[in-house]
């Protein structure tokens, strides 16, 4: 029998140098905090410090919405064919600097460079070519008379897709004529930040874009701004809900993109190889930190053994380690938070009765690392089966009748997602049909595209991103 | 000879119904004493559990048979044009503005009727990802709406108050006050119409009353303000709808395409295009 030795393949650092320390980007310049403060970025694979960045405090808020509002007046002048071309200018060089880009978020966000290279970096290109067509279109887009934009927008994103969520936020924002503040996740600063330096190669008139760094407080004083027209926040429901209290009896408009517990269901009569991929592929896909994850499996029962069977087998192959290996499939948690909240959703799994299987694979000795969990024997009424764990912890359900599958599918106050599995064409369109979901996977799970509207129902929040439909979250109709 | 005066209930779940809480308030016209139900919270309760049902039930049918109920709704008003007038006179107003406003709210029956079987045209389309898969966005409606009307008297102001969400198959909770004689009044149409019950409930009342439990309500899934609310009480109905990430929409567009905007879901179906 041939010895398969195990050969890494370590994409190299060296493209990226991360300074020691960033400041925040306002009008086009880059400037220190007026806080003095700073927070520490590490590398939640190593634990090394990476950089430090802006604790920016109310003052610094307050020159950034200054900035928005001055950037507004001149981005409002300019015709649409001129935005047009600033936001093809920026996708050209996002697509010039991928690779740099690519090892940045993997070292900052701990996701593996397989994805970040091949998924995050072509998307982030993707999504500001796509708005930059829309930007001189606005008028064809939707028979609506007078949509205009709201001015400044204050922009919230989370870490699991970084630099994705910045495209998801600022190319759309600017296609419509808006001017925005975005503050990244704490934990994951350092591509935004460099996104800045992509801002000013591309000539960005300055305030048209300012980027901010911060942790929860500053996001509070985007979102209490007195000159904020607009806020878009993606990140979990428990903020969003905060957010939208903050702004009631507020002019001010909100789109949020929240949390998720999604449904994969798989019928007897899918093709159960290609259902267990794009199961693995639902849940561990960026190490199961995704809103959408397909996080309950939904198995017909009389496949419920089979599948289990084959699905085990085939996460034992997953790879777990080093963010930048180019065999990596599951690389670290994002933070040590984050490992300790999934670590107690679990250990409340196996006291509540689930039956927990965990891959068995050597994890690196320093970082946050959490093994690959399928949990069986759950009841619906279990925190595993109802909470978002946001980790690579996949809970499986079972039911008897497609209506039973709709029922448990829809049984949950999010409704971001869902999937469903099947070789019969009129059983998916049925399905499909009485899934609450902003989203509905057939046969697939997790794609993602510029053109494609993304967004929950219910608790999962409102507004849309991405699509023509993408466009409405950043325009008002006025009269 | 005297005068017979009619009673005015709600209209909850295709059956008119005075107020659980047997409280009344009382609206004069012409001389006449109207005693009209004061909504209570569990008459927005039940009538919520009404609503639900009807969404299915509203929601269940097709596009084309949604679009005759409500064409049949313009032939019912049409038929009762003149008792409309003269309540709309016995109100104060001019009999040339009223016929003006019967005239208004019929034309804008017939061009919602016309909508349901082609907003999804208008508000859906295909996607063009790159990759081979078909990725089509269509919307579902958002599921019970409560409405409040505008505080002015007129028919066609509490039509476009309730035609958006109900041409998309929603189903609306529509509630009165300064309107509430009249609302009462279209709720006999509306049960001549072979609307389901529960797809269009109407109430009226103190809105100051129930605006906790309106905005509080979970199975609420959109609160439709058409008039300013007083005393910060926006604010309040916003705060209570952020602990459910209920949708609050104030004084929303109420012509075109983007009145109707605000009551859909976007859902955008993938699948695989292979052999």
């Amino acid at each position: 029998m041939v010895d398969w030795q195990y050969s890494e393949s370590i994409e190299s650092p060296d493209i990226v140098s991360i300074k020691k320390k960033y400041t925040n980007y306002i009008g086009g310049k880059f400037v220190e905090p007026k806080s003095k403060k700073y927070i520490n970025t590490i590398s939640p694979s190593t634990e090394e410090l990476l950089s430090k960045v802006p604790l920016s405090n109310e003052q610094d808020i307050n020159s950034s919405v200054k900035s928005a509002k001055e950037g507004f007046e001149v981005w409002s002048k300019l015709t649409p064919n001129q935005r047009s071309r600033y936001l093809f200018k920026i996708a050209r060089l996002i697509q010039e600097r991928s690779r740099e880009f690519a090892v940045l978020e993997s070292l900052d966000g701990g996701k593996p460079i397989k994805e970040s290279r091949d998924f995050d970096l072509p998307q982030v290109a993707a999504n500001f070519f796509y708005f930059a067509g829309w930007a001189d279109k606005l008028d064809l887009s939707w028979a609506t008379k007078s949509l205009k934009p709201y001015g400044v927008v204050g922009q919230i994103i989370p870490w699991n897709f970084p630099l994705l969520m910045l495209a998801w936020k600022i190319a759309p924002a600017l296609a419509t004529g808006n001017t925005v503040v975005l503050k990244p996740a704490e934990t994951t600063p350092l591509t935004a930040l460099l996104f800045a330096e992509i801002c000013e190669q591309a000539g960005l008139p300055p305030g048209v874009v300012n980027i901010v760094t911060g942790d929860g407080s500053t996001g509070s004083l985007i979102v209490n701004h007195k000159d904020i027209n607009k806020i878009a926040f993606t990140g979990s429901t428990q903020v969003g809900k905060l957010i939208q209290n903050s702004l009631a009896g507020r002019d001010v408009g909100l789109t949020l993109e929240l949390g998720g517990k999604a449904a994969n269901i798989v019928y007897e009569d899918a093709a159960i190889d290609q259902a267990v991929e794009g199961v693995v592929n639902g849940i561990f896909f960026n190490q199961g930190h995704v809103c959408c994850a397909g996080s309950r499996l939904l198995l017909q029962e009389s496949i419920h053994d089979q599948f289990v069977k084959k699905l085990e087998k085939r996460m034992q192959s997953l790879r777990v380690g080093n963010p930048l290996d180019k065999n990596t499939d599951i690389g670290a948690i994002n933070s040590k938070e984050q490992l300790d909240k999934i670590t107690s959703l679990v250990n409340e799994g196996v006291e509540d009765g689930g039956e927990l299987f965990q891959t068995q694979c050597e994890l690196p000795g320093n970082g946050f690392w959490f093994r690959p969990s399928l949990f069986t024997n759950v009841q619906p009424s279990y925190s595993i089966a109802r909470e978002e764990i946001f980790g690579p912890v996949l809970t499986t359900l079972t039911f008897r009748t497609p209506e039973e599958a709709v029922e448990i599918a829809n049984n949950t106050e999010y409704g971001l997602s869902a999937g469903v599995w099947t070789e019969k064409g009129s059983k998916i369109l049925w399905t499909a049909d009485r899934l609450d979901a902003g989203v509905v996977w057939a046969n697939t799970f997790n794609k993602f595209d510029p053109s494609s509207p993304f967004g929950g129902y219910k608790e999962s929040g409102f507004g849309r991103e991405g699509g023509r439909h993408g466009l409405l979250s950043y325009l008002k109709a006025s009269s | 000879m005297i005068d017979i005066k009619k009673t005015y209930k709600n209209y909850v779940d295709g059956k008119y119904v005075r107020s659980e809480s047997g409280k009344t308030y009382t609206k004069e016209l012409k001389n006449e004493f109207y005693e009209l139900p004061l909504t209570s919270r569990k008459d927005v309760r039940d009538t919520v559990t009404s609503s639900k049902s009807g969404f299915n039930k509203w929601n269940g049918l097709t596009p084309y048979t949604r679009m005759q109920i409500l064409y049949r709704l313009s032939e019912m008003i049409e038929g009762n044009k003149e008792s409309y007038i003269e309540l709309l006179v016995s109100h104060g107003i001019s009999k040339q503005k009223a016929n003006k406003d019967i005239e208004l709210a019929i034309e804008n029956i017939i061009w919602f009727a016309g909508l349901a079987d082609k907003w999804e045209q208008l508000a859906g389309n295909l996607n063009p990802v790159s990759e081979e898969y078909f990725n089509i966005s269509h919307q579902n409606p958002i599921g019970v709406v409560f409405s409040l009307s505008s505080s002015t008297v007129s028919l066609n102001d509490l039509l476009l108050s309730l035609l958006p969400p109900l041409t998309v198959g929603c189903s609306v909770i529509s509630y009165s006050e300064e309107s509430s004689v009249l609302a009462l009044k279209f709720a006999e149409d509306i049960n001549n119409s072979d609307f389901p019950p529960g797809s269009l409930n109407i109430l009226t009342g103190n809105f100051e009353n129930i605006l906790d439990d309106v905005s509080k309500h979970v199975e609420i899934n959109l609160v439709a303000l058409h008039r300013e609310i007083e005393n910060n009480g926006l604010k309040r109905i916003q705060e209570n709808a952020s602990s459910s990430v209920k949708r609050v929409v104030s004084l929303p567009s109420i012509s075109g395409l983007s009145s109707i905007l605000p009551y859909l879901e976007t859902k955008t179906v993938w699948h695989p295009k292979g052999t």
